[in-house]
């Protein structure tokens, strides 16, 4: 089962494309690093498999084959946007209450566990918490839906070194505990070593790099920065060309 | 492949029950909480004042009506002091700043400030904030989501305004009740019956329609406030009294609680004459005429000229006719509004 497949699939705001062509078809089970430069179309592509933006040009599934933003895809699938936006105003119980509310699924001794551990008080307003904290609620948030496949734009780009630990050690746990899909984009390599098993490189609203990382380690014969960053310059290359 | 793709998502959407609209109300009241408390303790002062005022007003017009006999000078006289006191604006010369008359002005503008209040935020708060990412790809989907929110605060909205109508009808009873001032007078109709309501809720409906619009929430308010006001007045000014034909009437004194239209004159054939040519007529009358105190002189003498001097109104018994009418598409207006905020919503691409 590919938990992300697309054909053809395009969108284009105004006159600019910020994506072209993507094929691809992302397998269950792995967690998934989407990396590229700013502006590749990581943010379009994500938007368009969880429903938020509807694509201009070809189509994508999810979870198997349902249409992305369907009311199954939406029961079955976490996102957490950029900058984890949650309502700054409401108490972190009022928060999980809100979320809770919204979802057919919901674990809520399980978000109460999660936050708990991690020590985050619940009377404490949202738009209170540290960059950290907030992204991890976000989390939090997103893994009491019990999804089959977690979305995370930008996880790690507003966060400090320490919290950027933090929170990828979370996203593991949770990896090795329930085998949930996972699927991260990124413009920053060198954390991602550490927790994606496959990936793919998105270089001006193109595919140029997809696959398993020990494959493409093997293949290529160098450590996954340097393939990303190969990646990239070849795409500048036949760009600028 | 084929096969099973086709059968296996039947039994999962029979399966499948959406997220209870119960559930869904709870959102809209928690996060609108804070709007909607401030909402009432604005309403909640205004009641406590027309509360005090209106039990002053009362217990003042008890006496009036009760003076016996009413034509008598004493009664006259105290029937004029309890205008000049509470209506205000009248007879004195001062206009009293707690006066019936100025607070209904003041009033009129309550709609659109609590309209603007409540409804711009709704949706242009999330598109600011960017939380309209986190809502929209929870499991309820963005259609059920923006449906609870619109429909159950307006309806929310709509059911506190018209609580407080009668409070305010309360209040405003000793002016209405012999028609000395009208029900239909722009400055009552749409605080009386259920126009008030409609009237909020309408500035509930544009607000959050300019607010999916806009998805920005002061440029939404201050949309609304021209859209609304520029309606408001239209209605009042123009609008309302083509609800049903005027009547007319030869009479110096319509009867009582009708609003005035406006007046004119019709020639020996029947032709209207301008309002130039009524005031060359008018200066030919006789100096003893012109400068008569009885306002009836002049129209005896034009009628002695063949003229015929017509006052246009609409009686006070169509009240409720006029109610309904502007409740009627001012609620389709407001029903319309949120239906296409609620397919702005569903087509928005992030």
């Amino acid at each position: 089962m590919n938990i992300i497949e697309s054909a053809g699939l395009g969108k284009r705001y105004r006159r600019t494309w910020a994506l072209r062509d993507c094929t691809l078809g992302i397998p269950a089970g792995h967690v998934v690093a989407l990396v590229g430069p700013n502006g590749a179309g990581k943010t379009t592509l994500l938007n368009m498999a969880v429903g938020l933006a509807v694509p201009t040009a070809g189509t994508v599934t999810v979870l198997g084959g349902l249409p992305a933003g369907s009311p199954d895809a939406l029961d079955r699938i976490a996102f957490v946007a950029q900058d984890a936006p949650l309502y700054k105003n409401l108490p972190v119980a009022d928060m999980l209450h809100v979320a809770r509310n919204l979802n057919r699924r919901w674990d809520h001794q399980r978000a109460q566990a999660r936050l708990a551990e991690l020590g985050i008080p619940l009377n404490k307003k949202v738009g209170h918490l540290s960059g950290g904290q907030k992204a991890q609620l976000a989390l939090t948030v997103a893994l009491a839906r019990r999804p089959d496949l977690l979305v995370l734009d930008e996880p790690l780009a507003s966060l400090d070194p320490l919290a950027r630990h933090d929170f990828i050690q979370s996203v593991m746990e949770t990896v090795a505990a329930e085998g949930v899909s996972v699927v991260l984009s990124s413009h920053v390599v060198a954390e991602l070593e550490r927790m994606a098993n496959y990936l793919i490189v998105l270089s001006f609203g193109q595919v140029q790099v997809a696959g398993e990382v020990d494959d493409l380690v093997a293949e290529y014969g160098a450590s996954l920065e340097k393939i990303v960053l190969a990646a990239m310059r070849e795409s500048g290359r036949e760009v600028a060309a | 492949m084929t096969a099973t793709t086709i059968t296996a998502p039947a039994p999962r959407a029979a399966r499948r029950r959406p997220v209870a609209w119960t559930r869904l109300a709870w959102v809209t009241m928690r996060q609108h909480r804070p709007a909607l408390i401030g909402a009432a303790v604005f309403l909640g002062l205004v009641s406590l004042y027309l509360l005090i005022m209106g039990l002053q007003i009362n217990h003042a017009y008890a006496q009036v009506a009760s003076c016996h006999p009413a034509s008598s000078g004493a009664c006259q006289q105290l029937a004029r002091a309890f205008t000049q006191e509470y209506w205000g604006g009248g007879g004195g010369g001062a206009v009293s700043a707690g006066g019936a008359q100025t607070v209904s002005s003041l009033m009129l503008v309550v709609p659109v400030m609590l309209g603007i209040f409540l409804g711009a935020p709704v949706l242009a708060r999330e598109f600011e904030t960017g939380t309209f990412r986190f809502a929209w790809t929870q499991g309820c989907g963005r259609s059920r989501w923006a449906v609870s929110k619109l429909v159950l605060l307006a309806v929310v909205v709509t059911a506190v305004t018209w609580a407080f109508t009668e409070l305010f009808t309360w209040y405003y009873h000793a002016f209405l009740v012999d028609g000395q001032v009208s029900r239909l007078l722009p400055l009552a109709f749409g605080l009386l019956g259920v126009a008030f309501a409609a009237w909020t809720l309408a500035a509930f409906a544009i607000a959050a329609f300019f607010g999916a619009l806009i998805r920005r929430t002061l440029p939404a308010m201050a949309t609304t406030l021209v859209t609304w006001t520029v309606l408001a007045i239209g209605t009042a000014t123009w609008l309302r009294q083509h609800y049903q034909a005027p009547l007319k009437t030869t009479a110096l004194n319509p009867p009582a609680g009708a609003w005035i239209i406006g007046n004119y004159a019709t020639g020996p054939n029947g032709q209207v004459l301008s309002q130039r040519a009524f005031n060359q007529l008018a200066q030919q009358a006789p100096a003893s005429v012109q400068n008569s105190p009885n306002p009836s002189a002049l129209q005896n003498w034009l009628a002695q000229q063949h003229y015929t001097q017509w006052t246009s109104y609409e009686p006070a018994s169509r009240f409720w006719h006029f109610q309904v009418i502007e409740a009627g598409w001012l609620v389709a207006l407001s029903a319309i509004l949120i239906a296409a905020s609620v397919w702005l919503v569903r087509r928005r691409a992030a």
